[in-house]
């Protein structure tokens, strides 16, 4: 009945994908850089894609982007519904720490050391990010602040207990004993272990609690806008600490897989250096928390930050390069999606 | 030649097309009238014409020389100015800092104080527009804000002013003295383009209205030579009933009840004062008043908004003072509220998620923890077809559809719940006469179904209209509880503007 339903279809819809053309302009200035340095850019960038994902390669870019989207998905969730835990440093390394400890302190049996590690590392971030919260709903703390406030003294802790009370002297330095060997995550292929399977589970997960469960959609309305949600009978301030348990829970695994993974213990600083919690915020702010987005821009950023280390060696390009081509995709999409979007 | 005259305007949104074709014409010193229903594109072609949005066809012309507004700071530079449905103005700063904003008098490089104040008092006094210069925004109820509004306009010296809706939120004494104002701005030479759907405001003071319906012209008239069904008629394709139809009445037991509830306000004197109030099954109980004489905060301790610093609530015969919105739905109660795009929606979800607000955890849209989307697009798309809203699919984010539209989908909501009490707050602001009329018939039928509707207005008709009772209230405090037959406009608008006659 109603004449709006037959549209012709319109040229808007055969628009070019935002991240593909972000992409396409970002190789574009790209290249022209590494033209003005003097080199060669089709060599480099196929040095980038095939240092990237070529099956030798391959493992190495997953395992490199298995912290890179747990953080991502740590970002995102929060972000979903309008939330920002700026706090992932300091539930890392929480769950780093715990990680390292659990296995050492309570003896038990191969696995359980692994198990009681992850699951302990969990709700060690969880329930930080969760305090967070917490001072919001009851105390007004405006929750940008407190969970960045409170990750500081996080980072600061930790920091003191390997370098003092926890530290293995026999290394010099700072950093903990050594987890014992059945405590630590199988061993998929080369630098693959099965901290990726975990990660890519939680992945999953997120995604089908965002797009299939009553609560992914109480907190997807939340996002969109807070006072309908409230309105219409989500309860606000429980959201707000589960979804910040949550997304601390998952920052706290990655750091658990990190340090039951590749690390074996907890040195001071390691978790932090490669700023997976910055990486994983913008992958996520770039696409508003939406689940799946913030994941494919994960793999794409680890991608390229792969890719490029295989560019310096072979060809002499800085890999320095492959930060600025991640900085004009990020821009690009900034523009088509933050800048000017109607409501 | 015609002051301003807009020929084959066409505006799409998405599959909508809002404006297809559109001819409006306006003379020099005319009070020219803009009418239509919602979504028939009234509010679209004035955001046009202000250079808000621009058209993907059509020409605007200036007393006959082509124009193309970039924006509206274009507009404003030619010559027009508009008043906004919702106020633009900055409510910590005074009325004259508003005023001037973006066209200061300067002395150098400084804003001239001294002459930017008697600038303004000396607009006020001769347009008769009463405004305290000094006054900060924020402190001044809406009548005032819409004279800072026009005045605005007038800074700039508009020689074309529209106005969309603005006596939504007036009082009838307000009113015509807006409408003296408009009659003067004409006689000087200024054109005044009134978006109104109210058939008395045109016939009483424009000199033609153009009639637009699904985007489209259908007539413009002269407002004297034609009768109020004419008008309605273009505007809706049909002739309308504007009476509302009710069964004698049968009021059943109290289901929704304030007791004493009392509300502070950082002003001191409380919002709400010592209110009692009880609304029984099967029955319309109204409360007039202007806005912001408690209204909205009585409504939020009744829904659970906001906690009475004082007295109780109760619904269904249980006491809910202390329970929260989640609990007082589930006890028992639909709300539609005040604004229906900041609370009552999220504008940039879609139909789908907007209407599954509160039955996203049940059968049928939901199993256990997971939500079915199949189930929430048929279930989308049963109310939408119910309610006759105007939306291409329920994918579309519905902050894109029409003021009535946006309502129709609040209104479909909140009654599916056939909750035992509904407060239903400005449920037809600015809507036009055929989305006014169903609404009207919804909130009967509730009434007539043995469910307690309270309904909160500034519309003293829509009031008088469908209450079983009036209540008036007034600085916080109700003022009156009458019955139908002893409630007209005379008695309840002196009772709105506190003039109490009624002994208690």
């Amino acid at each position: 009945m109603s004449p709006i339903d037959r549209t012709p279809p319109r040229l808007d819809r055969l628009r070019i994908p935002p991240v593909a053309l972000a992409a396409g302009f970002a190789a574009l200035a790209g290249a022209a850089l590494i033209l003005v340095s003097g080199h060669d850019p089709l060599s480099a960038y196929a040095e980038i894609v095939r240092g990237s994902l070529s099956p030798e390669s391959l493992p190495d870019t997953l395992a490199w982007a298995t912290p890179l989207v747990g953080m991502t998905l740590a970002a995102a969730l929060p972000l979903r519904g309008g939330m920002v835990n700026l706090g992932g440093d300091g539930q890392l390394v929480i769950g780093g720490l715990v990680a390292a400890l659990a296995p050492l302190v309570l003896a038990g049996p191969g696995p359980f050391g692994a198990a009681a590690g992850l699951a302990l590392a969990a709700l060690g971030g969880g329930l930080y990010a969760a305090l967070a919260a917490w001072g919001e709903v009851r105390h007004g703390v405006p929750m940008l602040i407190s969970s960045l406030l409170l990750s500081y003294p996080a980072v600061g802790v930790t920091s003191y207990l390997a370098r003092f009370p926890l530290r293995d002297v026999a290394t010099g330095l700072p950093q903990t004993l050594m987890v014992p060997l059945d405590a630590r995550l199988p061993v998929l292929t080369g630098a693959l272990n099965a901290g990726s399977l975990l990660i890519a589970a939680i992945a999953l997960a997120v995604v089908v609690f965002d797009r299939r469960t009553s609560a992914g959609y109480e907190l997807r309305m939340r996002g969109k806008n807070a006072r309908f949600a409230g309105y219409g009978g989500v309860r606000l301030g429980r959201q707000a600490v589960g979804t910040m348990f949550a997304s601390g829970a998952i920052a706290g695994l990655v750091g658990a897989t990190l340090v039951l993974g590749s690390q074996f213990r907890f040195i001071d600083g390691a978790l932090l250096t490669p700023a997976y919690t910055w990486s994983g915020l913008m992958a996520a702010l770039l696409v508003g928390g939406e689940p799946v987005g913030a994941i494919l821009a994960a793999l794409f950023f680890a991608a390229l930050q792969t890719g490029g280390f295989a560019m310096q060696r072979e060809t002499s390009v800085p890999r320095v390069l492959t930060l600025v081509l991640q900085a004009i995709v990020i821009l690009f999409l900034a523009m088509r999606q933050g800048i000017g979007r109607r409501t | 030649m015609p002051e301003i005259a807009a020929a084959g305007i066409v505006k799409r949104y998405g599959g909508l097309v809002a404006n297809d074709g559109v001819t409006l014409s306006a003379e020099r010193g005319e009070i020219h009238g803009v009418m239509g229903e919602n979504g028939a594109g009234k509010t679209t072609l004035m955001n046009i014409l202000f250079g808000m949005q621009a058209p993907d066809a059509g020409e605007i012309r200036l007393r006959g020389a082509a124009v193309r507004f970039r924006s509206q700071i274009d507009a404003m530079a030619a010559g027009l100015g508009m008043v906004h449905q919702s106020f633009k103005l900055f409510g910590s700063l005074t009325a004259w800092e508003n005023i001037v904003y973006g066209a200061e008098p300067r002395r150098g490089p400084f804003v001239d104080r001294r002459a930017a104040r008697a600038r303004v008092a000396g607009l006020a006094a001769r347009h008769r527009l009463a405004v305290d210069p000094d006054a900060r925004v924020g402190d001044l109820s809406v009548g005032v804000r819409q004279r800072i509004e026009i005045l605005k306009a007038l800074h700039r010296d508009a020689r074309i002013l529209i106005l969309d809706e603005p006596t939504a939120v007036l009082t009838p004494p307000e009113r015509d003295a807006l409408f003296e104002v408009l009659k003067s701005l004409a006689a000087e030479g200024r054109t005044v383009l009134l978006v109104t759907h109210k058939l008395h405001e045109a016939t009483a003071i424009t000199d033609r209205v153009t009639i637009l319906r699904d985007g489209r012209t259908v007539a413009t008239l002269r407002t004297a030579d034609t009768g109020a069904a004419e008008i309605v008629r273009a505007m809706t394709g049909r002739s309308v009933n504007l009476e509302v139809r009710k069964r004698p009445r049968a009021p059943g037991v109290p289901l929704l009840r304030a007791i004493d509830v009392t509300i502070a306000s950082p002003s001191g004197r409380p919002a709400v004062d010592r209110v009692s109030l009880t609304v029984r099954g099967g029955e319309i109980v109204g409360i007039a008043g202007v806005a912001g004489n408690g209204q909205s905060e009585l409504v939020e301790a009744l829904v659970g908004l906001r906690k009475p610093d004082h007295g109780r609530v109760e619904l269904c015969g249980r006491d809910v003072t202390d329970a929260d919105v989640p609990a007082r739905r589930a006890a028992g109660l639909a709300y539609i509220p005040e604004d229906r795009a900041a609370v009552g929606s999220a504008p940039s979800a879609s139909a789908a998620d907007n209407l599954a607000m509160g039955f996203h955890r049940a059968p049928p849209l939901a199993r256990g923890l997971f939500v079915d989307p199949a189930a929430f697009a048929a279930w989308a798309l049963a109310l939408i077809r119910r309610y006759a809203i105007r939306i291409a699919n329920e994918r579309v984010a519905v902050g894109t559809l029409s003021g009535g539209n946006l309502q129709k989908i609040v209104v479909a909501r909140e009654l599916a719940h056939e909750a035992p009490a509904l407060i239903a707050e400005q449920p037809t602001r600015g809507l036009d006469v055929g989305a006014t009329e169903t609404i009207h018939e919804r909130l009967v039928a509730e009434r007539d179904s043995g469910r307690a509707v309270l309904l909160v207005s500034a519309e003293l008709g829509e009031i008088l209209a469908l209450s079983d009772r009036v209540l008036v209230m007034f600085e916080g405090r109700i003022l009156a509880d009458l019955p139908q037959e002893r409630a007209d406009e005379q008695s309840v608008g002196l009772l709105m503007a506190g003039r109490g006659t009624e002994p208690g």
